[in-house]
């Protein structure tokens, strides 16, 4: 006797019960049954790579209104839209987005609206001569300080409608041309940088300290208060240094004075020790204040000085704008290297003066010497309105499938490789080739002095020229 | 100060937890307290910063004992990746195992004895049949057609059959419904047939060239650039069309793009035997002084080339259930012969077929069974002996036969997902039942008999996306994605030579990589160095004179043809093969010098030990 069964796939298994339905799916894992899975995955994630590429239109949208180049812009902490701009003509608009007829050449600050993109309020002849910085105050309140040695604080209402304004709530008289100013996060105080650090309450008319380091002497051009512990204000100045003080003790704490001035700072949301430089040098630093010896990651990548940086608010990433017209976006891994950042240019866009990540973290807006303040997506290829559940899940696998490939030469050259504009590239080369006959001529002195004469200095040692206390 | 350093790790982002190593005591209860009240900002902040959410996990992690901890390792970060790796890998395994019984509902089909006197080859078809049940059994059919000996193909999910019949007659039709699609009269030789990436598209090899039809029997293309063809394969993976002519071309045509890829010439003649390797996409031709040649598109030669048969070979195919290791091939001799691809010496196993005239056809199936059709009759054998070494001549096994009287069989195709084969012989097309040889569970993604006409023009968009390019075509398809061997050339101070930059590299590798290096010059820079040393302190006459010696010297050293080709070969690269010629120039000198030494007397000559030895006497 034989025992036989012979194969039958039951029909009703295999086909839709009722027309309409989902055609049932049958699943089998065996790696026979999958030939050539791995160049199939590999063609995939090229794919993905390539489709990254194309997708990548990063300009959202330019923001006009200023009729001379940006000098400084500023976000409301608490809020998703609201950002003023400050300009070289002396007038201040706040919040994203403009559509206008200006009737005069000298309005200064602009408030725009990044949602509607409008403008929602202007102040005309905020100052004389540029404006250097712009702070919140609260929703409702907006300080500006300028060149001409005062400093305005603007009632600009909540209402959302377009309005001029031209008369300052208050006004606090300097001694010198301010630089910078920052409000403090939770007390009615702000900051001021000029040639010293001033402390001021709103309530009054002149400074309630002044902080200095003893012997400094230089111009301050940068300064911001600490998030997460908002008695530490940190500032940079023309000395090459920064310097971190404490308001409660009015004492400058630290000192460091580097190779190259640093333009602009920038405090870690999520880490309250971690502190960001934009220096001259074309390079960004973190710096770990708790070990001010040596920076924690330097940044190299731009090919000219950097001249503004701003954190993401999760703390992943920052931004930051160059003399060289681009804006580069960092990856911030946490003392594990570098990449490459992402680099954003266009045919119009001047010297970026100012960049600012926005509240969600989904924006980048940069603020240039050609007048426009432009909006940009954080990730170039991110897909802005509804995305339904069956995309998202395609463009995560697409992630996932070019992290796991990154390193295949095909797919690394793909997602690596950006256009520069011809006179940055240009630059870089020619950046490259300074620093490779530095470095060859470094070494080659080193092989011609005695044995153990002159050690390589390792590059994080080579930022801090001293730390002062 | 003191207060911002105390709040240094108190908020973190939450993808990018960093470890503390400035830790106290009081870090412990901070912890707590933050778990306990909600932190709006963390969440505000999940989004961005958190694996996404189908991208997480759905099974729990495999306990800690089962995976290895890679303790002897001393890089954090290495060991840290490496047990991801494991822990990953090892959760994907427990849930395909977990998965099988869940996702694998159908059972193969079998042929069992009970007595030990009993047979399966005994079983006749009607039995089978009859014991398969109504809807089983009806893969048994016998269509009576004239028009010559038949080719038959099917698609990859075993639901359309093509059929081409020598004098011109071609058909196409659902096999499971019986439905037809079309059916020509083309009034010319038709030597074989293949459906394209479904059963939309099939190409028939004619008398003079290649056509391609749509499914309604409409010629879409005539491929002019294949001429005489005789069989035709088509790689789905890779979207080539290949066919081999009675002029010993092969050629391949990229049918997403339409272009002619390569032609190869194998230079061995007419060729009327050729299949593929599912596995690697090797195209095994078989030729009429018995050789069979493995070719990819890359190589204008073939990457196999073995004498397989005494005698023109007449049918070649791989076993895919085994990952393609294992070959089958027949010659007109009447052999067949089972290889391992891997390891080309000598056949597995051989025999002989009965009664073979000059068609001997073999094919295997999903599960690995081998259909044999010689003759008058049809023989499989099932897998696991069928694959094991056996030196002896003689047939293996039986699992099933079945005569079939209308000669010559000149096609054998199982059925994918079904337990049917089906012959093309000359009367027409039969299918017999062999029971377990078709794989139960398809998967929807790649072959699916039951799909929708949606699901298809999904599927053909998706294949042309994940099309993979033909330079990938090689002996072995797993090498994508691994790690490349590292370089045997080294420089002059015996380091990998791609592992320094260029720019870090010693000037004179510099020059050997940019080509400007000058090979006449090295070489003889120590000699010069040496000789500088030791005509230190002498008058300036006798190194004049020691220098115009050593010119001499060298001078006639160029002359001999075998340091000439050595310093050639000399580029401050260690060649494997300048080292093995060195050493044994070498040997040589030794040999020599020993040969004089002996002959002066001064060394004794070594003799032989011979057998005898141990007879000799100890003065």
């Amino acid at each position: 006797m034989v025992r036989i069964s012979v194969l039958q796939h039951a029909p009703e298994q295999h086909l839709p019960t009722r027309p309409g339905d989902p055609t049932p799916q049958s699943r089998n894992l065996n790696p026979l049954m999958h030939p050539f899975a791995r160049a199939r995955e590999r063609t995939r994630a090229l794919n993905a790579a390539k489709l990254d590429r194309i997708f990548a239109k990063p300009f959202v949208a330019a923001l006009e209104g200023h009729m001379d180049a940006i000098e400084t812009m500023a976000k409301q902490p608490d809020s998703m839209v609201n950002v003023a701009s400050g300009s070289w003509g002396g007038g201040t608009y706040s919040n994203i987005s403009c559509r206008m007829v200006l009737t005069d050449g000298s309005t200064d600050v602009i408030m725009h609206n990044l949602s509607t993109r409008q403008v929602t309020k202007k102040i005309l002849q905020a100052h004389k001569g540029k404006i250097t910085g712009l702070s919140y105050a609260s929703a409702d309140r907006l300080l500006s300080c300028g060149v001409d040695r005062t400093i305005k604080m603007w009632s600009i209402g909540e209402e959302n409608s377009e309005s001029v304004l031209t008369q300052a709530q208050n006004i606090f008289p300097g001694k010198a041309a301010f630089n910078a100013i920052d409000h403090h996060r939770s007390d009615r105080l702000f900051a001021t940088a000029s040639n010293i650090v001033q402390i001021w309450d709103e309530t009054k008319t002149s400074p309630i300290s002044n902080l200095t380091f003893p012997t400094s002497t230089e111009t301050i051009t940068a300064l911001k208060f600490n998030l997460a512990e908002s008695s530490i204000l940190a500032s940079c100045g023309s000395d090459r240094t920064f310097t971190l003080y404490d308001i409660r003790t009015s004492k400058a704490e630290r000192r460091v004075v580097m190779n190259f001035q640093s333009t602009s700072l920038s405090w870690s949301p999520t880490l309250p020790t971690l502190l960001l430089l934009a220096s001259e040098d074309h390079n960004l630093y973190t710096f770990d204040v708790r070990h001010l010896d040596r920076p924690t990651q330097i940044y190299k990548a731009h090919s000219s000085a950097v001249m503004s940086c701003d954190w993401s608010p999760t703390g992943t990433e920052f931004v930051s704008g160059g003399w060289d017209k681009t804006v580069r976006i960092w990856q911030f891994k946490d003392g594990k290297g570098v990449q490459r950042p992402e680099v954003y240019h266009t045919k119009r866009m001047q010297r970026v003066t100012s960049t600012v990540f926005s509240g969600d973290a989904r924006f980048v807006l940069s603020g240039s010497d050609d007048g426009n303040v432009r909006i940009w997506k954080a990730k170039a290829s991110e897909k802005l309105g509804v995305v339904t559940a069956r995309e998202r899940a395609a463009i995560e696998y697409r992630s996932k499938l070019k992290e796991r490939w990154s390193v295949d030469s095909e797919v690394s050259r793909i997602t690596r490789s950006r256009h520069l504009p011809k006179a940055v590239r240009s630059t870089d080369k020619l950046k490259h080739t300074m620093l490779e006959a530095r470095r060859v001529k470094e070494e080659r002195r080193r092989k011609h002095t005695r044995a153990g004469d002159s050690k390589p200095k390792a590059e994080k040692k080579k930022i801090v020229v001293a730390e002062q206390t | 100060m003191d207060s911002l350093f105390a709040k240094a790790d108190a908020i973190k982002p939450l993808a990018k937890r960093r470890k503390t190593t400035h830790h106290d005591s009081s870090s412990s209860t901070a912890k707590k307290i933050k778990d306990a009240k909600a932190d709006f900002t963390a969440q505000s902040v999940t989004k961005h910063t958190s694996i996404p959410k189908s991208l997480l996990p759905t099974s729990p992690e495999p306990s800690n004992d089962s995976t290895p901890k890679y303790s002897h390792i001393a890089n954090k970060k290495l060991r840290g990746e490496l047990q991801r790796q494991t822990a990953h890998n090892a959760r994907a395994k427990a849930l395909v195992d977990e998965s099988a019984d869940m996702l694998l509902v159908e059972d193969a089909g079998k042929m069992e004895v009970e007595g030990e006197m009993d047979r399966t080859w005994r079983t006749s078809q009607d039995e089978i049949a009859k014991a398969a049940g109504q809807e089983a059994a009806k893969g048994r059919r016998e269509l009576r057609l004239d028009g010559g000996p038949y080719r038959t193909r099917y698609t990859r999910n075993g639901r359309h059959l093509a059929i081409a019949g020598r004098h011109g007659h071609v058909a196409a039709f659902d096999w499971q419904t019986g439905a037809l699609h079309t059916e020509l009269q083309l009034q010319e030789t038709c030597r074989d047939i293949t459906f394209l990436q479904d059963h939309t598209y099939f190409a028939v090899a004619q008398k003079k060239y290649v056509y391609i039809y749509d499914r309604d029997g409409v010629e879409l293309h005539c491929l002019k650039s294949h001429i005489e063809p005789t069989r035709l394969e088509f790689l789905p993976y890779h979207w080539l069309l290949a066919s081999v002519g009675n002029a010993g071309y092969l050629k391949y045509q990229d049918t997403s793009t339409g272009q002619l890829l390569v032609e190869h010439r194998t230079k061995l003649g007419s060729c009327t035997t050729m299949t593929q390797n599912l596995h690697n996409a090797v195209i095994h031709l078989g030729h009429q002084n018995g050789c069979i040649t493995l070719w990819t598109p890359n190589l204008p030669h073939p990457a196999v080339q073995l004498l397989a048969h005494l005698g023109p070979v007449s049918s070649v195919s791989i076993d895919a259930s085994s990952g393609g290791r294992y070959m089958a091939s027949a010659g007109k001799d009447g052999t067949v012969k089972v290889w391992d691809c891997r390891n080309w010496k000598g056949s597995v196993r051989e025999w002989s077929t009965r009664g073979a005239g000059s068609e001997v056809e073999v094919e295997w199936s999903q599960r690995g069974f081998l259909g044999v059709a010689s003759g008058g009759s049809v023989n499989v054998y099932s897998p696991p002996t069928i694959q094991q070494q056996f030196n002896g001549h003689v047939q293996p096994p039986l699992y099933l036969t079945h005569p079939i009287p209308s000669r010559p069989l000149t096609s054998l195709r199982f059925t994918p997902f079904q337990d049917v084969l089906t012959i093309g012989h000359n009367a027409g097309v039969s299918s017999i039942l062999v029971p377990g040889s078709g794989e139960p569970n398809f998967d929807s993604s790649e072959a699916d008999p039951f799909e929708s006409r949606k699901a298809r023009r999904e599927r053909e968009v998706k294949g042309l996306l994940d099309k993979i390019q033909p330079e990938l075509i090689t002996l072995d398809p797993e090498f994508i994605g691994t790690l490349s061997e590292p370089s045997k050339l080294v420089t002059s101070d015996g380091k990998p030579a791609t592992e320094l930059p260029y720019a870090r590299l010693p000037r004179f590798d510099k020059l050997r990589v940019s080509g400007k290096v000058d090979t006449t010059e090295d070489g003889d820079s120590d000699d010069e160095t040496g000789g500088d040393a030791e005509g230190e302190g002498e008058g300036e006459e006798s190194r004049k004179a020691r220098k115009e010696e050593k010119e001499k010297k060298r001078m006639r050293g160029k002359n001999n043809s075998m340091k000439r080709y050595l310093r050639k070969q000399r580029k401050n690269v260690i060649d494997p093969a300048t080292v093995a010629i060195r050493t044994k120039l070498e040997k040589m000198k030794e040999e020599k010098r020993q040969a004089m030494l002996v002959k002066k007397g001064i060394v004794e000559e070594k003799k032989k030990s011979s057998a005898l030895d141990r007879f000799k006497r100890k003065t």
